[in-house]
């Protein structure tokens, strides 16, 4: 954005030799770059990341490269003053090249389970803020979540409250982005720490001699985080809980969905209805958010939803996502009404089954069609 | 935003689309787009949502815009699956101005709230807590975590204004945006000031309140920051006043680019280009201007807010002031067709005041004089002595503004129409301020259709 195109580096614009070298370099770079534009252009338009999805998912990384990476250069900045390494601590505390690109540089951040995280996360919330939202018809009347804070079963209000603390925590304060966590699962989380440990390394490679005391202090501030982090903290964690804590009846079930998706709660809907229907978070989520909702209305009906509500979710999904279409919702929905609760479910089995055979399954599939 | 009553026609449709019966102003819509009873409906926005009620059987409410002849109404439109029908209900029925400002978002709102904020806060339509900025309760000395879902008023003691209203109150009547709500966080006796916009549901309801909270005072002990060493930079954020500078540093340069090239498109100067697409880039145009115009006044706020803030007092002459700012605003004035009388050359009105600030002021208030008034009608700018003050006098012959009104143009976004195009809500503020901060003040009298008078006093220098 800058109105002067003149690179000053150190106060001092480039050299000839630079230049010259740059222009050497030139073609190769216009050669790989029309590549990536090719390759870009042929892309499949299913499934493709949309501007907005790409941009909120180029900052929940970020932002979680960087939280991690500043918990564990502060801690080990501390370490290495405690233990008298004053240079040390200046080379670890001085800014380099940012984790994030580093970490992207090598490959890591394409780490299908971190990625497949990630791009949900960041659908979940767009979702979330897209959906239209509904007022109770008695002005009077607190928001869902708010009704069970006042709840007089102790164990019911208080997974209430841990909800609206952990969205609160996650959504983070008017100079949001410092104070969030990163609110991986446990084993992305753990995973994580390490790359960023090791890009710190990387960095002040400078060290030289005293890479020994780096090394020890780096990888007590990344112990030292993964201790202090709780996956039992997380936003959907705590949905889970809460939902666990309604236990809902079938015939209140239906209620409670439509009116979490009236207040905005998306992770309080994707928790409902993982409780419901004995399912993981990740799971409930990937059925919910996926735009050809066949799966979700199977569900739905697994657990003798009636029309009513269904067509209430259905809408509010179409509403929230330009992905989803209306028309063809009307037309899905008279088709799934015809099917009852026991054959939705025996249809839904695959889903039931353990993650990691699903995904074994698919990937033998895949292997087959590349043969 | 809109009229806290809101006027509902009701309709009919048979199962197949077709009006069954209508209320007179349905009808009457119907009829200037073609339609009739025993005939298909013939607004398409509302048709198809009566369609869907029907095809979903669940009741939908949106809202949608509807082209009325050569106007366009923002409609509340709910239908009803009944027995073989479906039933609609048609409210608002406000004409809509052809662009408005983007600041109808609720998201969008809620960015700029967080601008320049303490913390942030959020209610259901009970006004009950459902989300808090988590760290605010550790730097303000309440328990953010026990106050969610809790009501508002649990946390905070809202205080009356002058009026002896509670400005949340009137502001969840009207469904509007509300500025300058006093409250204490109770038990701690610090004050803050609340801001916040409505959140509106698909059927028009009020369904809670995304706001800003601003401390008052300066927390007793600066938190204490132990570290050994310099931390690491901050990833984002950055001092407070480092905002504007940002926001002016990033803004203006592409909105900058973005007018010449939607004006250059306008004006067809590459070559010829369909009627329709050169007004889009008018448009396009209009509302980067506009974008432009808040940029400077956001800009502008965050030195006037400033605690620190002072003017010069220097030794100005309020009608060579008046003159000056009623030249520059001579292209706009001609371009309305609207007059402007100056004071004369002779007179003098020697005043104490920043001379680059009260030019600021004036030229606010003739502008805003000139984009009010009528074509072929005139401004006055008149000097007047008023004991140990000196007062332009800015009289136009608009629409004018309503007593109730008065106080709250001069509130930070304060508009009297929320529709009305231009202006970011802020001159007004920002002239007050200024005003007050050379020893003066900005006052307004004026009746509705009696056109607006507007009071600009300084310290006289004798």
């Amino acid at each position: 954005m800058s109105d002067n195109p003149v690179d000053m580096r150190d106060g001092a614009t480039i050299g000839a030799k630079e230049l010259l070298a740059r222009a050497a370099a030139a073609e190769t770079r216009a050669q790989a770059g029309l590549r990536v534009a090719i390759r870009d252009f042929f892309l499949s338009e299913d499934g493709r990341l949309d501007e907005r999805t790409r941009a909120a998912l180029a900052a929940l990384l970020r932002q979680l490269v960087e939280s991690v990476e500043a918990e564990i250069r502060e801690h080990g900045v501390r370490l290495l003053t405690g233990r008298g390494e004053n240079a040390l601590a200046a080379t670890l505390a001085a800014s380099g090249l940012s984790a994030t690109d580093r970490l992207a540089r090598a490959g890591l951040l394409r780490d299908p389970a971190l990625m497949t995280e990630l791009i949900a996360r960041v659908r979940q919330e767009a979702l979330g803020v897209a959906l239209p939202m509904q007022a109770a018809d008695d002005p009077e009347r607190p928001s869902l979540i708010n009704r069970f804070v006042q709840h007089p079963d102790r164990l019911l209000a208080s997974s209430a409250m841990a909800v609206l603390i952990a969205e609160s925590r996650r959504r983070g304060g008017p100079d949001a982005g410092q104070f969030t966590q990163a609110e991986l699962p446990a084993e992305l989380h753990h995973r994580l720490v390490w790359w960023v440990a090791a890009a710190l390394r990387e960095r002040s490679l400078a060290a030289g001699d005293s890479l020994p005391l780096l090394d020890s202090a780096l990888s007590e501030a990344a112990q030292r985080s993964l201790a202090a982090y709780d996956e039992g903290d997380r936003l959907e964690a705590a949905a889970l809980r809460f939902a666990a804590a309604i236990d809902a009846r079938p015939h209140e079930l239906a209620d409670l969905l439509v009116e979490s998706l009236g207040d905005q709660r998306i992770v309080v809907f994707i928790a409902l209805l993982a409780h419901a229907l004995g399912l993981s978070y990740e799971t409930a989520r990937e059925l919910v958010l996926d735009p050809a909702a066949d799966r979700l209305w199977l569900a739905l009906r697994s657990l003798d939803l009636p029309r009513e509500p269904i067509a209430q979710i259905g809408y509010a999904l179409c509403e929230a996502d330009p992905h989803r279409d209306l028309e063809s919702f009307a037309d899905t929905l008279d088709a799934a009404m015809t099917v009852d609760a026991a054959e939705a479910r025996a249809a839904l089995e695959p889903v039931r089954l353990h993650p990691d055979y699903r995904a074994a399954m698919l990937a033998l599939r895949r292997s087959e069609r590349l043969e | 935003m809109f009229d806290p009553v809101l006027p509902v026609a009701v309709g009919r449709l048979d199962a197949r689309g077709r009006l069954i019966e209508a209320e007179a102003r349905l009808l009457e819509l119907n009829e200037r787009a073609g339609g009739n009873v025993g005939a298909p409906l013939a607004v398409p926005q509302i048709a198809t949502i009566a369609r869907l009620a029907q095809r979903l059987g669940i009741a939908i409410s949106r809202n949608v815009i509807a082209a009325d002849g050569e106007e366009d109404l923002d409609l509340w439109v709910r239908a009803q699956p009944e027995e073989g029908a479906v039933r609609i209900e048609v409210s608002g029925w406000r004409p809509r101005p052809a662009w408005q400002p983007p600041a109808a978002e609720p998201g969008r709102d809620g960015d700029f709230l967080r601008s320049a904020a303490d913390w942030m806060w959020e209610t259901d339509a009970s006004l009950r807590i459902t989300f808090l900025s988590i760290e605010a309760g550790a730097r303000c000395g309440f328990d953010s975590s026990a106050m969610l879902g809790q009501p508002l008023t649990r946390l905070l003691s809202l205080a009356q204004d002058e009026q002896g209203n509670l400005p949340i109150l009137t502001a969840v009547a009207a469904q509007a945006r509300f500025d300058g709500q006093k409250a204490e966080i109770r038990g701690t006796g610090r004050m803050v000031r609340l801001e916040a916009t409505p959140r509106t549901d698909a059927a028009g309801r009020f369904a809670g309140f995304v706001g800003a909270a601003h401390m008052l005072d300066p927390p007793a002990h600066p938190p204490a920051i132990e570290v050994p060493l310099p931390l690491p930079e901050a990833p984002f954020g950055g001092f407070p006043d480092s905002f504007s500078q940002r926001l002016d540093r990033a803004l203006r340069g592409p909105l900058g680019r973005i007018i010449a090239n939607a004006d250059s498109i306008s004006a067809q100067s590459e070559g010829p280009l369909k009627p329709d697409y050169a007004g889009y880039a008018a448009d396009i145009a209009n509302a980067g201007r506009h974008l432009l115009g808040l940029v400077d006044d956001l800009v502008d706020l965050q030195a006037i807010e400033r605690p620190d803030f002072a003017t010069v007092p220097e030794a100005i002459d309020l009608a060579d002031v008046a003159r000056r700012a009623a030249g520059l605003l001579a292209v706009r004035a001609a371009q309305s067709n609207v007059r402007i009388d100056k004071p004369a050359l002779d007179e003098q009105l020697p005043v104490t005041g920043e001379f680059r600030r009260a030019l600021q002021v004036l030229v606010n208030l003739i502008g805003n004089a000139v984009r009010y008034s009528p074509p072929g009608g005139m401004v006055w700018i008149r000097l007047e002595r008023d004991g140990a003050m000196g007062c332009v006098i800015i009289a136009d012959q608009g629409k004018g503004i309503a007593t109730e009104d008065q106080e709250r143009i001069f509130e930070k976004f304060g508009r009297v129409d929320p529709d009305e195009q231009g202006g970011s809500g802020l001159g007004l503020y920002i002239a007050r301020l200024l005003a007050r901060a050379m020893g003066g003040d900005l006052l307004v009298d004026s009746a509705p259709g009696m056109g607006a008078r507007f009071v600009f006093m300084l310290p006289c220098r004798d």
